[in-house]
């Protein structure tokens, strides 16, 4: 089963969507089994971590801008210096997370959540689910 | 489509549309290219410059720069950044103040002149150009190409509107690669353009029998007034400046404000056309309304090109509608067009040749040696 989610994002925004991720598992009624979440995005990731403090989030955004900072220099100039960098972001984050399924359910840890990365934004974004029996 | 008359400007008007697509396409790729990030960034004053139509398209284009990239912006003529603007306002950090001179032949002595004082003082000049080799494209330090295919000669009509697109098409750049706003929103303007060929390809007919009509009517007309505030004004000046370089009959311009100071007060209106540029977004509107309301009163004959409609603007006057632009900076791409087809039809009805074909007193402008023969002085 693949399933489609769109998003509306802001400005570096990292957006919750382990709910929906869980949802699609349940739907897809497959009881043991993987799932693959995956951004079609050059300048977006996904990443797991902890859902329980949103400052975190912007914990998780500052260290990346530092160790990427969007910078005037880059050799990609045909966008814009935002965009560079989160081609680079994008890159070293990856674009998708492979999670395992049993009992119906995915084995998430108790503090894990997933979400989506924006590296740039506000933006009109997608993303797909994959629930592979096995 | 009106074919009783016709004259190469005419055929210009009408080549519009799709020289806009190909433009677009040409120039769209080449001005992502043109400066690169650490220039835009750099960058913390802009100056346009320009004479002639040049000088109407920095005019137009300046609320572009202005607003998109966030950056103090003038737009100068050639003669006041060559003789008269203060060396310190040219004077600036690496690519600062970036100086913008659009002509498409690149030979007129002026910009010449003004780019080479400019570089002397510091200021990074930029020339967009069909001439890299003329003096403009050799004194620049930084060359944009424009390619506009030849066509027969007339009053420039193609060539100010790729003018108006290259710059538009740069301030938009600026402002996208300074984060103003996002790739989308950067997109969208662009997209914009992308379609207005179209769009003024299917309203081009209405626009032409409705200035047909007023041409008519006002072709024994000796002379005419054009009016309009902000970019409106600066489309009013190039209108005036093809009705002289079409007909050779008086032609001033001045803003909404100062026409109730000066040009209201001009003699025998029965034979004056009056030419108002009315954008229904344009900041001065409301001025531009009480002068139209004003003009209604005292008779003038009257023609009024807007994107909206004579109710809109509260007037009973003949309008000629150019299509409306989401952007109100894509608005003088599309407003120059009626003024292009007065001055055209006057110019066939008459049998103009156009600069009164630089023969006897006008030889001395022959091959634009009036503008390219003048001594070059940097100060």
């Amino acid at each position: 089963m693949l399933k489609k989610f769109e998003l509306q994002t802001g400005y570096n925004e990292v957006i919750n969507i382990t709910d929906q991720v869980k949802e699609a598992v349940q739907e897809s009624g497959v009881k043991s089994g993987l799932c693959l979440v995956f951004n079609p995005h050059t300048t977006a990731s996904m990443t797991v971590t902890s859902f329980w403090d949103p400052m975190g989030f912007e914990d998780l955004q500052d260290e990346i801008c530092r160790l990427i900072p969007t910078k005037v220099d880059f050799k990609h100039q045909h966008d814009t210096p935002q965009d560079a960098a989160g081609h680079v972001k994008s890159s070293l984050m990856g674009v998708e997370l492979c999670f395992i399924v049993e009992d119906g359910k995915l084995l998430l840890g108790g503090s894990q959540g997933i979400f989506f990365l924006e590296f740039d934004g506000p933006r009109k974004r997608k993303y797909y689910v994959k629930v592979i029996e096995g | 489509m009106n074919t009783t008359y016709d004259c190469a400007m005419r055929r210009q008007v009408m080549s519009l549309p799709q020289l806009l697509n190909e433009q677009y396409a040409d120039l769209e790729p080449k001005i992502r290219t043109v400066l690169s990030f650490q220039e835009i960034y750099s960058c913390q004053r802009i100056i346009l410059t320009g004479c002639g139509d040049s000088w109407a398209a920095a005019m137009a284009m300046k609320p572009a720069f202005e607003q998109l990239t966030g950056l103090k912006t003038e737009a100068i003529p050639a003669l006041e950044l060559s003789r008269f603007t203060p060396e310190k306002l040219l004077k600036g950090s690496a690519y600062s103040p970036l100086v913008i001179v659009v002509s498409n032949s690149g030979g007129a002595a002026r910009l010449a002149e003004a780019v080479l004082r400019c570089n002397r003082y510091g200021a990074f000049t930029l020339a967009i150009t069909g001439k890299p080799e003329s003096p403009l494209g050799i004194h620049a330090k930084r060359i944009l190409p424009l390619e506009v295919p030849r066509f027969e000669s007339a009053p420039g009509t193609r060539s100010y509107m790729v003018a108006l697109l290259a710059l538009f098409l740069l301030a938009i750049r600026m402002g996208e690669v300074r984060a103003r706003y996002t790739m989308d929103a950067a997109g969208a303007y662009r997209r914009e353009l992308k379609g207005l060929g179209q769009k003024l390809e299917s309203s081009l007919p209405q626009m032409d029998e409705a200035v047909r009509q007023i041409a008519a009517s006002w072709k024994d007309f000796p002379a005419f007034d054009y009016i309009g505030a902000g970019s409106d004004y600066a489309t009013a000046w190039y209108g005036h400046a093809k009705m002289l370089e079409a007909t050779g009959r008086y032609a001033m311009h001045i803003n909404s404000e100062e026409w109730f100071h000066l040009n209201c007060f001009i003699k025998e209106i029965e034979q004056l056309g009056t030419i108002v540029v009315a954008h229904t977004e344009n900041a001065g509107l409301s001025r531009t309304k009480e002068m139209l309301a004003a003009a209604v009163r005292m008779g003038r004959k009257l023609m009024v090109v807007t994107d909206g409609t004579a109710e809109e603007l509260g007037i009973e006057a003949p309008c000629i509608q150019v299509p409306k632009t989401d952007s109100p900076y894509a608005a003088p791409l599309m407003l120059f067009v009626p003024l292009c087809l007065l001055a055209a039809d006057l110019m066939a009805m008459l049998g103009e040749k156009q600069c009164r074909g630089q023969e006897g007193p006008w030889e001395f402008c022959k091959g634009a040696a009036g503008l390219k023969n003048s001594e070059i002085i940097v100060v």
